[in-house]
């Protein structure tokens, strides 16, 4: 089994498994450059460590956005304390 | 206004020229995601509802000079992020750690094997678990993240709101992320971690 820090050595797609994980973020986020987009996938397919956790970790994202990202109302009583709290700034 | 549905921009200059409905459109729009903001934060309901009014009371007052013509989410957070600030004497959001990003990483499950992308993306679907991982990070990790990921902000507009610059953002954005997904696979039964 590879260690992380075997890992961090490994090189593929002219990329080590650790550039590929400081990249992870940008890749998802569509920032990074075509070169360096193609170099993360080439190394990500002759890589199963990091084909594996960057699958997970898109996946968290996927999930965050899917199921998170529509906050709930304020409870009522909070509400109304802050409707009213505003009534008071106009009037006052 | 000019639609049915009116812009941020359209409601706060209609509050700007007096008209209060307008104003409660906006506050109805984007009180829940102030208040996720704050309580997210603070952790304590007095507290969030406290600076949850400070902030609407500021966009009132300020709703004629804001700028929120890509939405107004940039404009609230920054608002309730110094009223944040005054209440806590800044000790809400100062600490930020020096884990490398290899360890987050490891943490993560990095290189790590026997932990199977299917395994994690199982219960990143519990939102339970999910939402228990956000609230296990960092104050300034989960406010980033909330930011980004949850309200949709630009990257731009985060590391404005948060006073930073923005290879700053997304560096603390994808420390945010690992650790999320570390805070997931600490969740997971222990024998699909190994």
């Amino acid at each position: 089994m590879n260690t992380p820090q075997d890992n961090t050595r490994q090189e593929n797609g002219g990329l080590r498994c650790s550039e590929v994980l400081a990249d992870l973020s940008a890749y998802c986020d569509g920032e990074l450059s075509g070169s360096r987009r193609a170099a993360i996938e080439a190394h990500v397919r002759a890589c199963p460590d990091c084909a594996r956790f960057g699958g997970a970790f898109a996946a968290t994202l996927r999930a965050l956005r899917e199921q998170l990202s529509a906050p709930a109302d304020v409870p009522a009583d909070v509400a109304a304390r802050l409707a009213a709290a505003l009534r008071r700034s106009r009037t006052g | 206004m000019t639609s049915d549905t009116p812009t941020d921009h359209e409601l706060l200059t209609a509050a700007a020229g007096g008209d209060a409905a307008a104003f409660e459109v906006f506050v109805v729009r984007h009180r829940g995601a102030v208040y996720r903001y704050v309580h997210s934060l603070t952790k304590n309901v007095t507290d969030a509802e406290d600076v949850l009014q400070q902030t609407f009371l500021a966009a009132w007052r300020a709703a004629a000079d804001a700028r929120v013509e890509h939405g107004a989410r940039p404009f609230l957070f920054t608002i309730a992020r110094h009223a944040l600030h005054r209440l806590h004497r800044s000790h809400v959001l100062i600490t930020e750690d020096t884990v490398s990003l290899e360890e987050l990483g490891s943490r993560a499950g990095f290189a790590a094997p026997h932990v199977t992308a299917e395994r994690l993306a199982q219960a990143v679907e519990e939102r339970a678990i999910l939402a228990a991982a956000i609230e296990d990070l960092p104050p300034l990790e989960r406010e980033v993240l909330q930011m980004r990921d949850l309200d949709g902000l630009s990257g731009d507009q985060v590391a404005a709101a948060l006073g930073i610059g923005l290879e700053a953002m997304k560096s603390r954005l994808h420390r945010a992320r690992l650790r999320l997904v570390a805070e997931v696979r600490r969740r997971v039964p222990t024998e699909d971690c190994l």
